[in-house]
Formats: structure tokens, C-alpha cells, sequence
């Protein structure tokens, strides 16, 4: 559920690791798209160890897909098939798989011949995309062979042996945003490849496992509702005189990294992002409430977002920094800043003198937040804390701009004064003052 | 002509100044409008971000600098006349020195209260808006405003007191009868700036800058 970003900048991590990544609260589990489906069953005759269909709803990781595999292969052939699309998500096989009753529209009539004429096939509709990601490598080593990358052209030519395992990639595309084939056609003709795939490998007669499954999801976070970003993010307390710190960095953001977030919730005006850990500073359980609501303001006549508080949550106490002060932007965009903290030029401020927020410290480095009008998956146009002037620029320009009027305005008086010179002659004779005794 | 007129030295500088002026204000104008970053636009962030300071240390200089002007250019007014007209008259030399007092009174008003200002700015500790305190804003936003306000109460209040006085030595010298009667118009004038005095000392009575 995390999505990568290209690593450009050196962080607190080494460069040797440094991949920061975003993060997205996902919410509404019902109608998530962040989960690949994949589908296994065996040529003809064949039959599976019936394995208990995953529960509706749930995404299996990458551990349990490794133990679906290793039952069909320990039984099933060994001799794989992979059709190993670039996206997929549930919802192409629903849109365009013929399931309203109208099956003569189906795009996919050689995987559902396959299916039918397979005995036990394996369908699991929401596998986690990480872990359909590395099924190549899941099932290079259950079969101990390498993966052999294939179109229908060269299995022609391949002699396959029943009694040793191969491993047979094909590589279909899913060019979504390319305008000349629209998503119907690519799948159609994807499955014409696995058609002409299966009937050759009916025509060597050797009992194969297929799998049909994809890269990772081909519809992105549309129930993502908050962003966040940063490079790096710690807290300290301060526990007899001194600060102690604790890098949250790795248990949030990073590749393959999935904080928890329960508790997050969104909706129009209200957006709550929990991220929750353990064993932070001692304490055992331990939440990051980013809090932000967003309103119309009548003076400027627009929506602002305001990153209202964040909240430290352990053992039943609650620490709150303000944020609602420094911390807003347009709810269009989202809201950017190489540093928000609550001691070095602080951002976050502790929500009163009293609060146990004055014994602890947060820092985000570059911090990138958006809890609003989120589309596609992406940050809208990111507002920066720093302006174009800051304010040591502004106090400068006006004093000097009332200098070089005062300037203007004595140029202006000296350049018209006149000397007397009616009497001037500039031909006639000097004027001589003669020395007086 | 109006090559004439163009090739004038004033002409060149002022309408450069306007044009720069105009066009940087309309060039951002545009940026703000066709990027939509119009919400940047902050006035509010302008006031409160820029140093209480520098309001206030504006309205010292202003107070003193102006007065100064006004007097200045109301004696230099004055003096000329006295000096011209105590060349065929030199009765009018000492007499109308009362006129040129009246100006310098001016100078005196704007450095009273320069002085006055400038022992209200006191240190205080904040750096935020929210620890700096409304205060210190509203010490720094009046110390402004005074000093605007005796500033340029005397700077017109000189030059007023200038021009008069320059017609009583010019009368004066004309016929003595004249002078006491204009002297009356010179105190007319002469009272506008003690009005600018008088408002600046009510802005700044309730300052109070400091933690």
C-alpha cells in the first residue's frame, strides 16, 4: 500500500537504503483497488488439494500466497505458467468480463473455457501488490529454476518434460493512458495470447499450472483521501534534563513499509490520519494524530485546509501541538515545508503551557501533508511555507523604497533651483574684487 | 515642444520612475493572477511578520526628518526674501527675524517628539507573532502614525510660515505698517503644526512596548 517515489536526496538513512516513499491511508476496506487479483488452475485432469478460499475482504499477503503456491505445487505440476500482466484490478474482469448477463461480451472467452474446463481452479481477488510483485521470485524458489520469458512464438519451439519444473513468464501488457488501444482491446488480446499459450501447451500434452495475475493494481488509490510525505520524522522526550530521541522514520515511511492506521477517518471537512506504533520511548503503544479539517473562509472567499493539531497519544495521556497557525493552505493544494517542528523555528506550538506537549519534541523533514480534493493518488500543487520575500526582505524594501523617494524628492528640489543670471555676460569683462586695505 | 519637454531632466526621471513602478506592480499583478496564486497575497502576513521595530523607528525618523524639511524649506523661503528686500530696506533685517523663529519652532516640535517617540521603544522578548503580543503591534503601528503625523503636520506648517513670512518682509519693506497684520496670519500657520504635535502626543500616550 505504499507508493515509490524516485530517491533523490541523501536523508538520515544512508544513501545505500535511502528510498523514501509516500504513504497512503487507505480507508472504506470495502471498495479498496489496492489489491491484485490471481487466479491458478492446472490443465485438464489434473485436480488440486481443495484449499480453503480466502474470506471476502481479505487481502492475502505475501506469506499466505507463498503457502496457496506451495500446496498447488507440491501436488499440481510443476511445469508453470505465468501470465504476468503489467496491471490488473478486479474491477477489468468486472467491467469487462461479460458479468451483468452478457456473457457474449466477455473479453476473456479462452480464461473462462480454461477455468471451466480446470477441475479445482484457485481464485484469489484481492492479493496484496507487493506480494504479486515478487511472485516470480515466490515461485523461483519453490521450483528451484529460474523464470524463462516467453511469447506463444517461442514456447512453439521449447520441448517441455513433465518431470522436470519450468518456470514459463509471459509478459502481457495493460498500456492504460496509451490512446491507441483502449483497455478492452489490450485484454482482449491479451487473452488471446494465453488462448494460443494453452492450446500449445495442449499440443505438447504436458500438465502445466497457470497463473493469471499482474504487477500491481491498474486502478490506483481512488478511496485515498490523505497524503502524507516526508523524509524523516522523530519525537523526543524529555526525561530528567535531557532529550531522548527516537527516529520514527523506518516504521513509516520506506519501501514495503505499512504503518498501521487505525482510527484514520476522512471525510469533507474533517480528515484524521492515526499512524500507530509500538515500543516508542517506552511506551507501549503509541499514536501520531495528524488532525486537519478544512472550511470556507468568507474574507478571501475560498476553502483553506488547516492542519489543526498533532497529537501524541501514550498510556492514556495526550500531548497536542497547534499547527493550525503556520500549517494551512488552499484545500486544492496540499501544504508543503522542508521543516516543521516544535522547537527549531517551530511550526507545531504546544496547545497550552501546561500540556504534556512541553516535555516532548516532533520534527518532520520535509514535510508534505494533503487531507483534501485528493485525485489520482497524487499531491495537488504543493503550497511552500517559504515565500517568495521573507519578511527581512520586505522590512529592507520598504526602507529603502522610502529612501530613494526621500532621494527622488531632494534630486527633484535641487535639480530646479535657479541662479540669479539676468546679468550674466559671458563676453563682457570679469568681475574683479580688489583687495581692501 | 514636447521633444523640449521630454529632453527636460525632471521629465527623464520621473516618467522612468512611474514606469517602473507601474509596470513591476502590474508584471506581478499578472504572475499572481495567471499562476492562481493569489491567495499568497498576504497582507496580513505582511503586517504581522514585519518587526514592530521598524514601524516604529520609521515614525522616529519620519517625525524628525520631516519637521526638518518644513522648516528648512520655510527659512530658505523666508531668508532669501529678508536678505532681497534688507538690501533696499534695512530696517526689515531685524524685525523679520520673528518669521524665521516661527520656522525653526517647526524643527523644534519634530525633535521633541522624535525624542519623545524614541524613549517608548523598549526591548521585548517574542518572535512569533503570537509571543510578540498585540502590544507591541499596536506600540509599533502608533509610533508610526505619530511620527507621520508630526512629520508632515510641520513639513506643511514650515512652508506655510515660510511663504508668509516672506510676503511680511517683502510688505515690511514696503511700508512698516503691513508687518504686524501679516504677523497674525504667520501665527495662523504657526498653530497647524502645534495640531500635529497634539495628535502625535494622544497616539503615543497609550504605548507601552516591552514583555
Amino acid at each position: 500500500m505504499a507508493s515509490s517515489r524516485t530517491p533523490q536526496q541523501r536523508g538520515r538513512i544512508p544513501a545505500a537504503l535511502a528510498v523514501f516513499l509516500g504513504l497512503m491511508s487507505m480507508l472504506n476496506a470495502g471498495n479498496c483497488d489496492e489489491q491484485v487479483p490471481l487466479i491458478l488452475w492446472t490443465s485438464d485432469g489434473i485436480s488440486l488439494p481443495s484449499q480453503s478460499a480466502p474470506t471476502a475482504g481479505h487481502i492475502v499477503g505475501q506469506q499466505q500466497l507463498a503457502t496457496y503456491l506451495e500446496n498447488a505445487l507440491n501436488v499440481g505440476p510443476r511445469n508453470v505458467v505465468l501470465f504476468l500482466q503489467d496491471k490488473m484490478s478486479v474491477e477489468d474482469f468486472t467491467m469487462y468480463g461479460g458479468a451483468f448477463g452478457n456473457k457474449q461480451d466477455s473479453v476473456f472467452p479462452n480464461l473462462e473455457g480454461a477455468l471451466m474446463s480446470s477441475s479445482s481452479p484457485l481464485v484469489l481477488p484481492s492479493v496484496s501488490w507487493p506480494a504479486s510483485n515478487a511472485v516470480i521470485g515466490q515461485l523461483q524458489d519453490q521450483l528451484e529454476t529460474s523464470p524463462l520469458y516467453m511469447d506463444p512464438e517461442t514456447l512453439s519451439q521449447l520441448r517441455l518434460n513433465a518431470s522436470s519444473p519450468a518456470l514459463l513468464v509471459f509478459r502481457l501488457p495493460y498500456g492504460v493512458g496509451s490512446d491507441l488501444m483502449s483497455a478492452k482491446e489490450i485484454l482482449s488480446g491479451n487473452d488471446e495470447v494465453i488462448g494460443q499459450v494453452l492450446s500449445i501447451m495442449k499440443t505438447q500434452s504436458v500438465p502445466y499450472t497457470a497463473i493469471y495475475t499482474a504487477l500491481r493494481p491498474s486502478r490506483e488509490g481512488e478511496d485515498t483521501c490523505i497524503l502524507l510525505w516526508a523524509k524523516g520524522l522523530s519525537v523526543s522526550i524529555l526525561r530528567s534534563g535531557r532529550w531522548e530521541d527516537h527516529d520514527l522514520t523506518p516504521s513509516t515511511f520506506g519501501e514495503g513499509v505499512n504503518p498501521k492506521l487505525h482510527g484514520s477517518s476522512c471525510d469533507k471537512t474533517k480528515a484524521k490520519l492515526v499512524l500507530n506504533y509500538e515500543n516508542v520511548l517506552g511506551h507501549r503503544s503509541f499514536k501520531l494524530i495528524l488532525a486537519m479539517s478544512q472550511r470556507h473562509y468568507s474574507v478571501s472567499a475560498r476553502r483553506w485546509f488547516t492542519l489543526d493539531a498533532v497529537e501524541l497519544e501514550y498510556d492514556g495521556t495526550k500531548a497536542t501541538f497547534n499547527g493550525s497557525r503556520n500549517v494551512y493552505a488552499p484545500a486544492e493544494y496540499s501544504y508543503r515545508c522542508e521543516s516543521v517542528t516544535s522547537f527549531r523555528w517551530p511550526l507545531l506550538v504546544p496547545h497550552s503551557s501546561k500540556d504534556p506537549a512541553n516535555q516532548w519534541r516532533v520534527s518532520f523533514e520535509d514535510f508534505q501533508i494533503q487531507g483534501f480534493n485528493v485525485s489520482g493518488g497524487e499531491f495537488s500543487y504543493a503550497s511552500d511555507c517559504a515565500g517568495f520575500f521573507s519578511p527581512g526582505i520586505w522590512m529592507g524594501l520598504m526602507t529603502s523604497l522610502l529612501m530613494v523617494l526621500v532621494l527622488t524628492y531632494g534630486l527633484h528640489m535641487i535639480m530646479q533651483l535657479r541662479t540669479m543670471d539676468r546679468f550674466d555676460d559671458p563676453k563682457g569683462p570679469a568681475i574683479s574684487v580688489p583687495q581692501t586695505e | 515642444m514636447l521633444l523640449e519637454w521630454m529632453m527636460n531632466g525632471h521629465a527623464i526621471l520621473y516618467t522612468g520612475v512611474t514606469l517602473a513602478f507601474w509596470s513591476t506592480i502590474l508584471i506581478v499583478g499578472i504572475c499572481y493572477t495567471i499562476f492562481d496564486l493569489g491567495f499568497r497575497f498576504d497582507v496580513a502576513w505582511f503586517l504581522t511578520e514585519t518587526s514592530p521595530f521598524m514601524w516604529a523607528n520609521l515614525g522616529i525618523g519620519l517625525a524628525i526628518s520631516l519637521s526638518v524639511v518644513g522648516a528648512a524649506w520655510g527659512i530658505y523661503i523666508t531668508g532669501s526674501s529678508i536678505i532681497g528686500g534688507g538690501v533696499k530696506a534695512p530696517r526689515i533685517k531685524t524685525k523679520n527675524l520673528v518669521s524665521i523663529i516661527f520656522c525653526e519652532a517647526v524643527a523644534i516640535y519634530g525633535i521633541i517628539m522624535a525624542i519623545v517617540i524614541s524613549n517608548m521603544a523598549e526591548e521585548f522578548s517574542g518572535t512569533t507573532p503570537e509571543t510578540i503580543g498585540a502590544r507591541n503591534y499596536q506600540a509599533g503601528y502608533s509610533m508610526f502614525g505619530a511620527g507621520l503625523t508630526v512629520g508632515f503636520s510641520n513639513l506643511f506648517c514650515g512652508i506655510c510660515v515660510g511663504i508668509v513670512g516672506s510676503g511680511a518682509a517683502l510688505a515690511d519693506a514696503q511700508n512698516a505698517n503691513l508687518f504686524v497684520k501679516i504677523l497674525i496670519v504667520e501665527i495662523f500657520g504657526s498653530a497647524i503644526g502645534l495640531f500635529g504635535v497634539i495628535v502625535a502626543i494622544l497616539q503615543t500616550s497609550k504605548v507601552k512596548m516591552g514583555d
